[in-house]
C-alpha cells in the first residue's frame, strides 16, 4: 500500500474511533433535568426575531425553576434546553432537528423561528413521534398537513391582517375599498397574504398592487413608487422584522401618503423606538399585547411580564417571546397531567390543554393551531416624541380609538 | 502495474465496506453521512469545471436546486394534481402511497439527471466562451437568478416553499427513512467517483487541462474546445442534478433562495471544499469534503454565533497556507511520493538561483 494511501486509512479509522466514542447520547431526562431541544436562528435574516425567541424561552424555564420546577409522579424536575443556531436556513434546521432527536436523544422539541423553519423541522419531529411545542410558526398550511405532534400556541398568519381589511371596509361605510400589499417572499408573508385575499373577497375589496419582495427586505421603493400613483386606500406590508422597518424608512422618506397602513412585526422590529414620529398610525397585528387581561401564577400579568422581561433583557418584550415564555408553560401542564415522559401521554396530554396564560387562552385545534387566541391589532402613537403601541382593536382590549385616515405628511410636523 | 491495482482494490474495497456499514456503526448520524456523501459528489464534480478546466464556476448550484425542484415535482406531479399539492395555505392532504412514493423518486431521480444536463449544455452554448473572471461572474448571477424566478413560480410553491412528500407511512420502522437516503446518496458517491477516475484515465481529462494550461493553443492544436467544455459541464450537471433530487426528499422542504438555489451556502462550500482538498486532483475534493463537513458539524455548534466567523478564517487559512489544497501541500513536501521523481542537483541549482 502506498503512503498516501495508508495516511487515508489512518485518517478515516480516526474518525471511526471519534465517533464510535461520541455516539453515547444522554436521555431525555436526565437526573433532575428535562431535556428539551430547540434550533433558533441565532445568524442569519431571522437572528433579531431569533433572539427575542431564545429570550423567551430562556425567561420561561428560568422563571418555572424558580418556582419549583416540573412535578412528575411526586418528584420535581427542572427544565433545561440545548440550542442549536440554524442560521435562519430551513436545510440547516431540518438537519438540527434530527441532531437534537438522535444524537442529543432530547424526546421534546420546542419551535423555532419562522414558518419557513417551523416546516423544515416538522416533518422530522413527526417521524421520530416527538411533540413540539412551538410559538413562531404560523404558517396554516401548518397545520393541514395532519402532523399529530405539532402544537402551536399562536393563530395562523391569514388571520394576522384580516381584521385591518375589516376595519378599513367599515371606515369607508361598508364599501370595498382598493389595497394595495406587498409581501416578502417566505412562507409567513405569503399566508398573511391569503388571508387578505380572502377579507378582500370577502368585504368586496379590490386589489390594485399585488407586489412580491424579495428576502433580506432591504427596498420596495418601486412598490411605493406606484403607492403614490395610484393613491390606493389600504397599504399592507409584511416581511418580519427588516420589512416593517423598511418600509417605514422608505414611505416617510418619499412621503407617500396613505389613508391606511398595516404591517406585521411593528413590535419586534421596535418600530416605535427606532422611528420614533415617523412610524406614528401604522397598525400592527399582534399575537399578544401586554395591556391585555389575561392571567397565570408564574408571570403573573402581561404587564408584570413585561416589566420583568424588561429587566432581564432591557427591552419591552415583542409578541415572538411572550408566545415563547407560553410554549413552556404548555409544556409544564402538559407534563404535569401526563404524570410521565412517555412521549405519547405527553402527546395526548397537550392534545387536551385547556388553559389562561398571561399571553391568553390556550387550546390545540385539530391541526395543532391555538384555538381560543384573539390576533390584535396595535397602533403607533406619539406624545411629543415618545412613541407607544395601543391596542385599538378589538373593541374588548381596546385602549384607544383606531385613528383613520392617516394625515398627510404635509400636514405632519 | 498488476501490483499496484491490489492495493487500490484494497483500499477501494474497505473504503465501500465501510461506506456500507456506516450506518449501522453509527446509526445517529445517518443524516450527516447522508450530507457527506452530497458533498463529495458536489465538490468532485466542481473540480471538473473550476480544477481541471481552470472555469471557476459558481453556476453548479443551479444544477444542485434544478434536481431538487425537478425530483420533488415528479414525484407529488405523476400522482397527485402538483398544483394543489403545493397551492398556498395546502387545504387537502394527499398522501403517497410506498409504491407511489419510490417509484416517483425513481422516475423524478431520471429526469433530474438528465434535464439538468440540458440545461447545462444549452447555457454553456451561450455562455462558456467567456473566461476566467467574467464567466465566474457570470455564472454567479445563473444561481441567484434562478432562485429569484423560482421564488415566483406558483406550480413549485414559489415564495410559500414546497414541502416534498413525506416518506411512506406504511414503512413502520423509523430508521428507514435515514437508511434509505443514505445508501441512495453512498450509490450517487460511488457511481460519481467511478466516473470521475474514469475521466483521470482518460483523454478527455487531458484537453480539460489543456484548455486551462492554454486554451488558445488548445484551440491551435485542433481541439474544438467549446465542445469538451460543454460535455464537461453536462458531466457536471448530471450529478449535481442528481444530488439535488436526493437532498431534497432528505430535507423535506424545499424553499428557492434557501435549499435549492442556496449559493451562499452549498454554492460556496463546494468552491471551499474542492480547493480545501487540492482542485485538480481525484482525492482533493473527497478529502476536502470530508475535512470540511467534520469541521462544520465538530466545531459549529461549540461557537455558536461565531461560526461564520471561524469559517472566514478557515478560508483565509486554507488561501494563504495551502493555496494547492491539502494534495498540494502534501505532493510538494513528499513529491516522491506521488511518483514524481526529482532531480535534487536540479532542485537545489533552482534553489541557488532564486
Amino acid at each position: 500500500m502506498n503512503k498516501i494511501a495508508k495516511l487515508f486509512v489512518t485518517f478515516i479509522s480516526a474518525i471511526t474511533l471519534a465517533l464510535v466514542s461520541f455516539t453515547s447520547s444522554f436521555a431525555k431526562v436526565e437526573g433532575e433535568y428535562i431535556v428539551l431541544g430547540s434550533a433558533i436562528s441565532l445568524t442569519g435574516k431571522y437572528s433579531s426575531n431569533g433572539v427575542h425567541t431564545q429570550n423567551g424561552y430562556n425567561m420561561a424555564v428560568e422563571r418555572i425553576n424558580k418556582m419549583g420546577g416540573v412535578e412528575v409522579q411526586g418528584k420535581k424536575y427542572k427544565f433545561e434546553i440545548i440550542y442549536y443556531d440554524d442560521e435562519s436556513n430551513p436545510k440547516r434546521a431540518a438537519q438540527l432537528a434530527e441532531r437534537l432527536i438522535k444524537q442529543d436523544g432530547v424526546h421534546y422539541m420546542l419551535g423555532p423561528y419562522s414558518s419557513g423553519l417551523t416546516k423544515a423541522i416538522a416533518p422530522v419531529t413527526e417521524k421520530y413521534k416527538i411533540p413540539m411545542v412551538e410559538a413562531n410558526g404560523a404558517s396554516r398550511s401548518l397545520f393541514t398537513k395532519g402532523y399529530k405532534y405539532l402544537f402551536a400556541v399562536l393563530s395562523p398568519a391569514n388571520q394576522y391582517l384580516e381584521v385591518a381589511i375589516d376595519l378599513a371596509v367599515e371606515k369607508n361605510g361598508g364599501k370595498g375599498v382598493k389595497i394595495a400589499q406587498a409581501f416578502e417572499q417566505d412562507a409567513f408573508s405569503q399566508d398573511v397574504r391569503l388571508g387578505i385575499l380572502d377579507a378582500a373577497k370577502r368585504t368586496g375589496s379590490e386589489i390594485i398592487i399585488d407586489d412580491k419582495l424579495p428576502k433580506e427586505l432591504n427596498d420596495m421603493a418601486a412598490t411605493l413608487a406606484k403607492v403614490k400613483a395610484v393613491k390606493p386606500d389600504v397599504l399592507v406590508v409584511s416581511g418580519h422584522t427588516k420589512g416593517a422597518l423598511t418600509a417605514i424608512r422608505q414611505i416617510s422618506e418619499m412621503k407617500v401618503d396613505v389613508p391606511m397602513l398595516a404591517m406585521t412585526h411593528c413590535d419586534a422590529a421596535k418600530l416605535s423606538k427606532q422611528h420614533g414620529k415617523k412610524s406614528e398610525f401604522a397598525l400592527c397585528a399582534s399575537q399578544w399585547h401586554k395591556n391585555l387581561s389575561y392571567k397565570d401564577k408564574f408571570f403573573g400579568s402581561g404587564k408584570k411580564y413585561a416589566k420583568d422581561f424588561q429587566k432581564e433583557f432591557g427591552y419591552d418584550p415583542p409578541y415572538q417571546s411572550a408566545e415563547s415564555s407560553a410554549a413552556l408553560l404548555v409544556f409544564k401542564d402538559a407534563f404535569e397531567r401526563a404524570n410521565s415522559f412517555d412521549r405519547d401521554a405527553v402527546r395526548d396530554a397537550l392534545v387536551d390543554t385547556e388553559m389562561q396564560t398571561f399571553y391568553g387562552n390556550i387550546k390545540f385545534g385539530p391541526g395543532g393551531q391555538n384555538v381560543a387566541k384573539p390576533m390584535i391589532l396595535f397602533q403607533v402613537r406619539c406624545k411629543g416624541d415618545d412613541c407607544e403601541n395601543r391596542v385599538v382593536a378589538p373593541t374588548k382590549w381596546a385602549s384607544d380609538k383606531f385613528y383613520h385616515p392617516i394625515p398627510k405628511w404635509s400636514e405632519r410636523s | 502495474m498488476n501490483k499496484v491495482k491490489q492495493k487500490d482494490l484494497i483500499l477501494y474495497s474497505s473504503l465501500i465496506i465501510l461506506g456500507l456499514a456506516a450506518p449501522y456503526l453509527f446509526s445517529a448520524f445517518k443524516v450527516q453521512l447522508t450530507y457527506l456523501c452530497v458533498l463529495i459528489v458536489l465538490a468532485m464534480t466542481w473540480n471538473l469545471q473550476g480544477g481541471e478546466m481552470g472555469y471557476n464556476t459558481f453556476g453548479n448550484i443551479l444544477f444542485y436546486g434544478l434536481g431538487m425542484y425537478l425530483t420533488a415535482s415528479v414525484q407529488v406531479g405523476m400522482f397527485f394534481p402538483l398544483a394543489e399539492w403545493t397551492e398556498s395555505g395546502g387545504e387537502k392532504t394527499f398522501v403517497h402511497t410506498a409504491a407511489q412514493y419510490f417509484q416517483g423518486i425513481g422516475v423524478g431521480l431520471l429526469v433530474s439527471a438528465i434535464i439538468p444536463a440540458i440545461v447545462a449544455g444549452a447555457i454553456g452554448y451561450a455562455i462558456l466562451g467567456l473566461r476566467g473572471h467574467y464567466f465566474a461572474i457570470c455564472t454567479l448571477g445563473l444561481g441567484i437568478a434562478a432562485g429569484e424566478i423560482a421564488g415566483g413560480i406558483e406550480i413549485i410553491g414559489a415564495g410559500q416553499g414546497f414541502t416534498t412528500p413525506p416518506f411512506p407511512a406504511e414503512i413502520v420502522d423509523t430508521e428507514a427513512r435515514g437508511k434509505f437516503f443514505y445508501f441512495l446518496s453512498f450509490a450517487l458517491l460511488i457511481g460519481t467517483f467511478v466516473f470521475v477516475k474514469y475521466i483521470y484515465g482518460s483523454r478527455f481529462k487531458l484537453i480539460l487541462n489543456a484548455i486551462r494550461d492554454n486554451e488558445d493553443k488548445a484551440e491551435a492544436m485542433g481541439i474544438q474546445t467549446m465542445k469538451y467544455k460543454i460535455t464537461g459541464w453536462m458531466c457536471s450537471a448530471f450529478f449535481c442534478g442528481l444530488a439535488g433530487g436526493i437532498m431534497g426528499g432528505l430535507i423535506g422542504y424545499i424553499d428557492s433562495t434557501d435549499v435549492a438555489f442556496d449559493g451562499r451556502e452549498m454554492g460556496v462550500f463546494m468552491v471551499l471544499m474542492a480547493i480545501l482538498g487540492g482542485k485538480g486532483t481525484l482525492w482533493g475534493p473527497v478529502i476536502g469534503a470530508t475535512l470540511f463537513h467534520f469541521f462544520k458539524e465538530g466545531l459549529w455548534t461549540l461557537i455558536l454565533g461565531w461560526q461564520y466567523v471561524a469559517l472566514g478564517v478557515l478560508i483565509v487559512v486554507i488561501v494563504i497556507y495551502f493555496p494547492e489544497g491539502l494534495m498540494g501541500w502534501l505532493r510538494e513536501k513528499y513529491p516522491e511520493r506521488f511518483g514524481e521523481v526529482i532531480d535534487e542537483k536540479d532542485r537545489k541549482a533552482q534553489v541557488e538561483l532564486k
